[in-house]
């Protein structure tokens, strides 16, 4: 037996994957019975089926004729477990609610960086430094404001792409800046801080 | 028939308010905009604009967000004519013939006879959903809980019998999507499921999220992995009238692209994409001027153009009668019309009149805005092709972020958008199409509800599903065609179809 497709063999993983995590939860809700369908019934069903057509697609990985590498893309397991320490340190670290504001960035940047190390475990950069920036925004548009998470956004996501020319990345974050306030703030009323949270 | 015309006039009351033709405008304009730019499609737009729809009355928001979907179609077209790349992943087959024809320096014939077969499809497509979807809307409002299962059934095994490559893979894709449409609070016993004591997930995950998360953030990655090669023909388009002769050629492509398109775009599984594959290849088939596809013949313009477009419109049909989406879009739309608090299915038709006529009769306004407005707007459209992708998007990442966290006003959403681009971005590197998936996240609550009442009524016995002749129908409809598809010499003709695109 041997792999043809690589790309079948860890979709099929996958499927059985979730078809299994799924049934598994399910348990501990209620069956039911088919006139009165609990909240485990339909998953259960769904769950079984998804498992069997996974292995379906794994059985297709030996036989089938087009030929796919068995690396799809890179993984590195260590930024998977980098992650989930920090963001177990970042979960019981937790600042209360009247903590100071520094804490509380710090704070948001440790919780940034472990979503985003987990991130970078699958893909090539531009998988993760797009996704990091993305997490970035998330957590500091609140005690930063938009103005500061539009430019965070703007440099960190063009530093994905093959060219990064810091002339037109700066004005191109400053414009977005400006059309975000006025469209979004503005114009739309979406309640959000513009400037850090201390200004205001 | 005069109540058609009295419902007709209602709609364009409502359609041709000035509000209402603004947001038309401001719909088909984006629409437009998105189409002509490679890599951002109508999925990720208006999974973009949902949460900003919110602040909108219902009518002006369905307005908006179907005119993205037509008007991309229209853009779609002149990327695929002048740059040799789809805008929109409907206008594939249009660069065959459309670069070919703008080599030759006949931009302009090949853009207007596109403008021009799509508008014609689109007043007919308008026509034909205000005649059809009034009766299709009082068979539906027969329909019980049984029926509901089986359609639904029928839905995802279509759309999946449609997806590109492996069946097996696009079948557990719909489950997957199923399964995740699941998570979150239980109507019936209040037990919040597959949250893990998260509070915001016992909401369920959110379909902005997903559909953001595994088209829009997936599809930016996935350029970005790729370099970027452009030629584009701008300095000669000019005339862009077609010539008399050329009106000759293609007048019987435009009928047969409309025809097929609005008949395809009714189907379940049905939409824009499907319409222009479907035309293109017949039309190859059956034209006199075949020899010359694929080398710049108008023809292989002008029917895919006309059928994508009618089959954007038609496939509002099932949607707006059923409640059922044919396609990524319509699901979108389902979620729109939710945010809104209307609950989609045949009864839209008859407790909100105002809705339904005026967003049909907006379709026939907007085609009419996109004819005007585009064919003197080209060389402008033209320009912003110009724009470098790495300047696009972090532009469309930052409107993204801001639309995904403005639905909560928490970092939470944004976290989730990014976990799904890296599912999203899996998808796509194991060939496994997202389009099933997000069907069947729309529909799993529904589905399960259905079959709940299904079962509650018949006393568990599963036999209902087979005993009601609406119901049986569509069952045997949809193993039908997982057995065609199935069949060896389909599943050959089907692989090598999608290949060639």
């Amino acid at each position: 037996m041997k792999i043809t497709n690589g790309k079948d063999f860890w979709a099929g993983l996958m499927f059985i994957a979730f078809g299994l995590a799924f049934m598994w939860v399910a348990q501990s809700y209620a069956m039911g019975t088919s006139v009165r369908m609990g909240p485990a019934y339909f998953p259960t069903m769904l769950g079984g089926l998804l498992a069997v057509l996974g292995a379906a697609v794994l059985f297709r990985a030996f036989v089938s004729k087009i030929d796919n590498p068995l690396t799809v893309f890179p993984f590195k397991l260590w930024r998977i477990v980098a992650g989930l320490a920090l963001g177990a340190l970042a979960y019981y670290t937790q600042p209360s609610r009247d903590a100071s504001m520094i804490l509380e960035i710090g704070h948001t940047l440790l919780s940034g960086l472990a979503v985003g190390l987990m991130f970078a475990a699958f893909g090539e950069r531009s998988l993760w430094v797009v996704l990091f920036s993305v997490v970035v925004f998330g957590y500091v548009l609140k005690p930063l404001g938009l103005v500061a998470a539009v430019v965070l956004l703007v440099f960190i996501s063009a530093w994905g792409g093959h060219e990064f020319k810091y002339k037109e990345v700066t004005i191109l974050s400053v414009a977005l800046a400006i059309f975000s306030v006025l469209a979004f703030v503005k114009g739309l009323g979406l309640p959000m801080n513009i400037w850090p949270g201390i200004w205001e | 028939m005069e109540s058609l015309f009295a419902n007709l006039a209602l709609g364009f009351g409502v359609a041709l308010s000035i509000q209402n033709l603004l947001y038309c405008l401001l719909g088909v304009l984006l629409g437009t905009l998105i189409g002509v730019l490679p890599g951002i499609g109508p999925v990720a737009t208006i999974a973009m604009l949902l949460p900003v729809t919110f602040t909108l009355n219902p009518t002006s928001a369905l307005i908006m967000l179907a005119g993205i979907y037509y008007g991309a179609q229209y853009g779609g077209s002149t990327t695929a004519i002048l740059v040799n790349i789809p805008g929109e992943s409907s206008s594939v087959v249009t660069c065959l013939d459309g670069y070919q024809m703008a080599r030759q320096g006949r931009a302009g014939p090949a853009l207007g006879i596109a403008a021009i077969g799509s508008f014609f499809a689109g007043c007919v497509a308008t026509v034909i959903i205000a005649l059809f979807a009034p009766p299709l809307a009082e068979v539906a409002l027969k329909f019980g809980p049984a029926e509901y299962f089986s359609l639904m059934v029928l839905g995802l095994v279509a759309a999946t019998v449609l997806a590109h490559g492996s069946l097996i893979k696009a079948i557990a894709m719909v489950i997957l999507g199923l399964l995740l449409g699941l998570v979150g609070t239980d109507v019936n016993s209040g037990v919040a499921r597959f949250s893990f004591g998260v509070s915001e997930l016992s909401d369920g995950i959110g379909f902005v999220s997903v559909a953001m998360g595994v088209f829009g953030f997936a599809e930016i990655i996935a350029n970005l992995e790729q370099k970027e090669k452009r030629e584009i023909f701008t300095k000669k388009v000019s005339n862009l009238l077609p010539s008399l002769q050329d009106f000759k050629d293609s007048w019987a492509s435009i009928l047969r692209g409309t025809a097929l398109g609005s008949f395809l775009g009714i189907l379940p599984g049905g939409g824009a994409l499907l319409a222009s594959f479907a035309a293109y290849t017949l039309e190859k088939k059956i034209s006199w001027n075949s020899a010359q596809f694929g080398k710049g013949a108008i023809q292989g313009v002008a029917a895919p153009e006309s059928a994508n477009n009618a089959g954007a419109q038609t496939s509002f049909i099932p949607l707006l009668t059923l409640g059922i989406p044919s396609n990524p879009v319509m699901a979108l739309m389902i979620g729109a019309m939710m945010i809104q608090g209307i609950a989609p299915g045949p009864q839209v038709m008859t407790e909100r009149p105002q809705l339904f006529w005026g967003m049909i009769a907006s379709m026939w306004v907007g085609n009419l805005m996109l004819v005007v407005l585009n064919l003197p707007m080209i060389g402008m459209w033209i320009k912003l092709l110009m724009v470098p992708y790495r300047i696009l998007y972090p532009s469309i990442l930052v409107f993204c972020c801001i639309g995904v966290y403005s639905i909560s006003n928490s970092p939470f959403d944004v976290m989730q958008t990014a976990a799904m681009g890296v599912v999203g971005y899996i998808f796509v590197k194991l060939e496994c199409e997202p389009a099933p998936l997000i069907l069947g996240f729309i529909l799993g609550p529904l589905m399960e509800e259905n079959l709940r009442r299904a079962m509650l009524l018949s006393r568990g016995d599963a036999l209902v599903f087979f005993q009601r002749p609406i119901s049986l129908t569509m069952l045997l409809i949809a193993f039908a065609l997982l057995a065609i598809v199935l069949a060896p010499a389909v599943r050959k003709k089907r692989e090598e179809a999608f290949v060639e695109a």
